[in-house]
């Protein structure tokens, strides 16, 4: 008698992969059989199970503590379906933080709240260029609520198919077609990235750590800029506050952060394949459209009894220097209040907002935005004519 | 819901647990059943109620083709069947695209017309579940399947989730006669499933996702003229991604079936390793190249007609082939392409295949090596979303931009070249071969350290659920 091993490999090497030869009645135009089976390989499954289990822990282990060896913590990590959860907290009359991440790490929730009589919610994020999420407000007939706008020029201008476009774009894609699967799985996942400190996709998943690998590119090769690291905590209202290791006076995070926003910052060189005056006037041209669709949007939010304020957040360095350069207040902040009529605070004008640090030259620490926060609440105040 | 997210792991584990703990077979089926319109609901809960009505009609057609008298009532019964799936299907997924076809008909001749846009919305694995529910009454009508009696198994055999939205195309006749006898928990069954789950996985999350995706994307959205090695690199990244999305969707399915006690087929038996395109088409997407064999090729012929017929009817199944796969143009150049492909390899076998060196070792690399790059070539306009990229692509890729833009990091292109050299590895290695018999052959140590190295990166990965290719379609 054959061993089912033996008869198990001669089932194995039948052309017709794991099936039985069919009888003539079974088979549909020669095709496969009705009724097949998947041979098991013969292995000691339940040891091997056991084994993987194991390595699969010990490694987990052994990284989270390496992780957390280096200073990381468990936080939130900022998504599309952690936007969206703060999305679907706006009422009609809500106050609302939109725009970049200058909006997003240099706002205390609470100071505002104490000095504007309601907590806001956060819907600024890193790298996001705001249009998008005033224009989706703008849309929503319902809202009639308080806009705090933050601009980054070079952000906010930024045109469609551009990261921070896109990036805005995709959040309220999101916000508007989000699965109940994908609810759920924020759900689930925030508990596990609140407790693990090694759930960090811009410093520590595979794609991150393949991505710092020190390997020159090509000469001439048009590599995009990389993204700053991790530096921030988020918590379930979406409050992001500066790791103290960033905020640490001569940081050396801090320090590496400041080199990756200068090449970040500067606009990118006009594209080989297009001439760089058709290039130049494109860009002109859609700066100009994006004027021309924030007036509507806030006419069309104002119409409706909301309001809307502008914010320029504290910047400092060499940052500064550039942003100054290339996207001079002359040719974005004051247009922009000229053309919406509507208030804005750049902070470098109000004596109590300037003077605040920037370690990385964008964004306040966690203790600096507390204080920033009260003072500007005064200001806000009177903007709003609250 | 997708199998790489959170919410699949808990759902996985609950229904796993819950189904091996009740006795009842018949209870087993009802919680699979809710289990499964659960996990289509998870996208988009009206769709399951579209899911269940087309199901519940086949169900019914299924009866009447079988209760018809005569060969003409029984026609009239499946053509009803079949007018009724793909008028869904074109509704849903080709609605907007004929629309816009006969817009550009009128305007040629003269005509304009302005057509609304229809807003639709295309339920997720529309076109996997229709030929899942088609299947039962082409097989009741050609007489190799009796109808069930039981709606609620249809309902299962249709819509059982690890293969609803994604595939592999499982025809009814293949899952009803799973469903007559209960399977027993086997433990190493149960443990092989969930380790081709973990395979699954990590060509999708880890693969797919990390290593590819990025490249072949930045690759194809880039709106300028790139140099070869970038053209290249950026096809040969969507030809692995495309291949470790699907076949990793594929092996999740058939690995989370193999856990709940049932048995899919094969859906892909590594393609890259075929040698010539009727190869490559016996290894890729299985279970649709033998769905459009069985039902539309031998239909209408197959190869028992004159040479020009059937090399007609190749390229029928193909540009129906490709049609399926997407609303576009695109994909129906790459169907028609590969018919192409499929006629000049028989044109090549009435002429050399009984040479004494056409069955060589040399040849044969060299023939594996063709239809490799003629496949690659090939998913240009599968990935392309218009033909407007397409052709800079191809122009990019044979030299026509000498001065044109490099854009990968070097990192990205080694990421590339060793991801292909080990995937097209693996698929000569393994090419006669299964998962199977290589688990029996390695030793026990090599195959658990692939498992552990497998979970571990997919853990590390820190995937962020992106879609599968496929759901698409």
């Amino acid at each position: 008698m054959r061993s089912s091993i033996s008869s198990f490999k001669e089932r194995l090497r039948l052309p017709r992969l794991f099936f039985r030869r069919p009888s003539r009645e079974e088979q549909i135009h020669g095709g496969p059989p009705l009724e097949f089976e998947r041979p098991i390989p013969l292995a000691p499954w339940r040891g091997m199970t056991v084994v993987v289990i194991l390595i699969v822990i010990g490694t987990t282990v052994t990284w989270e503590l390496y992780c957390r060896s280096l200073g990381y913590a468990g936080t939130l990590n900022d998504n599309e379906d952690l936007w969206t959860l703060r999305r679907r907290a706006v009422t009609p009359e809500s106050l609302v933080i939109v725009g970049d991440s200058r909006g997003w790490f240099d706002v205390d929730l609470d100071e505002f709240q104490k000095g504007l009589g309601k907590r806001p919610i956060q819907l600024a994020s890193g790298g996001m260029c705001g249009f998008p999420v005033l224009d989706d407000l703008a849309k929503d007939e319902s809202f009639h609520g308080t806009i705090i706008c933050s601009i980054v020029p070079g952000l906010f201008f930024a045109p469609p198919g551009t990261p921070p476009f896109e990036r805005g774009e995709k959040a309220v894609k999101r916000f508007h077609s989000q699965t109940p699967a994908q609810r759920v799985s924020e759900y689930l996942a925030m508990p596990l990235e609140e407790h693990v400190a090694y759930l960090k996709p811009d410093d520590l998943s595979l794609e991150a750590l393949l991505s710092h690998l020190p390997i020159p590119n090509r000469s001439g090769a048009l590599v995009p800029p990389r993204l700053p690291p991790y530096f921030q905590t988020v918590d379930r209202e979406r409050r992001a506050r500066m790791w103290e290791k960033c905020a640490e006076p001569g940081s050396e995070l801090a320090k590496r952060i400041q080199q990756i926003w200068i090449p970040l910052f500067t606009p990118p060189a006009a594209p080989t394949y297009i001439p760089r005056e058709v290039f130049m006037a494109t860009m002109g041209e859609a700066v100009q459209a994006r004027f021309r669709d924030i007036v509507a949007a806030v006419e069309k939010i104002r119409a409706r009894g909301g309001k809307i304020v502008f914010v320029h957040f504290p910047h400092s360095g060499g940052l500064k220097e550039l942003e100054d350069k290339i996207t001079p207040r002359q040719q974005s902040w004051d247009p922009l209040l000229q053309m919406t009529h509507a208030p804005g605070i750049y902070y470098s004008d109000y004596p109590d907002l300037s003077g605040f640090n920037c370690p990385e030259w964008s964004h306040l620490t966690a203790g600096d935005s507390v204080e920033f926060s009260k003072r500007l609440v005064s200001h806000l105040r009177m903007a709003l004519k609250m | 819901m997708l199998f790489n997210s959170l919410t699949f792991v808990v759902f996985f584990v609950v229904v796993v647990t819950l189904y091996w703990s009740l006795r009842g077979w018949e209870l087993r089926k009802n919680l699979l059943v809710v289990a499964s319109y659960i996990f289509y609901g998870a996208w988009n809960p009206p769709f399951a109620a579209l899911l269940f009505s087309t199901t519940a009609m086949d169900f019914w057609l299924g009866r009447q083709i079988r209760k018809a008298q005569d060969r003409h009532r029984k026609r009239a019964w499946l053509v009803a069947s079949v007018c009724m799936n793909l008028s869904m299907l074109g509704f849903f997924k080709y609605g907007n695209f004929l629309l816009q076809n006969f817009q550009w008909f009128l305007s040629r001749v003269g005509i304009i017309y302005q057509p609304p846009h229809l807003d639709i919305l295309l339920p997720v694995g529309i076109s996997f579940y229709t030929f899942h529910s088609l299947s039962y009454t082409l097989d009741i009508y050609r007489g190799v399947l009796q109808p069930t009696r039981s709606l609620r198994d249809f309902v299962l055999a249709v819509s059982f989730f690890p293969q609803l939205v994604a595939g592999p195309i499982v025809r009814a006749g293949d899952f009803l006669p799973q469903l007559q006898h209960p399977p027993r928990l086997k433990t190493n069954q149960f443990l092989w499933g969930l380790a081709l789950m973990t395979l699954g996985l990590f060509e999708k999350i880890v693969l797919a996702d990390t290593l590819l995706s990025g490249p072949a994307d930045r690759i194809f959205d880039y709106p300028g003229p790139l140099v070869a090695m970038d053209s290249w690199a950026g096809v040969l990244a969507f030809a692995g991604q495309i291949f470790c999305d699907f076949a990793g969707y594929s092996i999740c399915a058939i690995g989370a079936a193999l856990a709940l006690g049932f048995h899919l087929k094969d859906n892909f038996r590594f393609p890259y390793a075929a040698i010539g395109f009727s190869d490559f088409w016996r290894r890729w997407h299985i279970s649709l190249s033998t769905f459009l064999r069985d039902y539309l090729y031998i239909p209408l012929g197959g190869n028992q007609v004159r040479p020009f017929r059937a090399a007609l009817n190749l390229v029928i199944v193909m540009f129906l082939g490709g049609l399926w796969h997407g609303a576009a143009w695109t994909f129906v150049v790459w169907g028609l392409l590969h018919g192409f492909y499929l006629v000049i390899e028989r044109i090549f076998r009435i002429f050399f295949e009984q040479k004494p060196w056409a069955g060589t070792l040399p040849v044969r690399l060299l023939a594996g090596f063709a239809t490799c790059g003629a496949v690659c070539i090939a998913w240009v306009f599968f990935r392309a979303s218009d033909f407007t990229i397409a052709s800079r692509m191809l122009g990019g890729m044979f030299g026509q931009h000498p001065h044109g833009d490099a854009i990968l990091a070097t990192r990205e292109l080694l990421q590339i070249g060793i991801v292909t050299a080990g995937l097209i590895s693996v698929h000569w290695a393994m090419r006669d071969n299964t998962f199977e018999t290589a688990v029996m052959r390695l030793p026990t140590w090599t195959v658990t350290a692939i498992w552990s190295v497998m979970a571990v990166a997919i853990i590390f990965t820190q995937g962020s659920s992106n879609a599968f290719i496929y759901f698409q379609f």
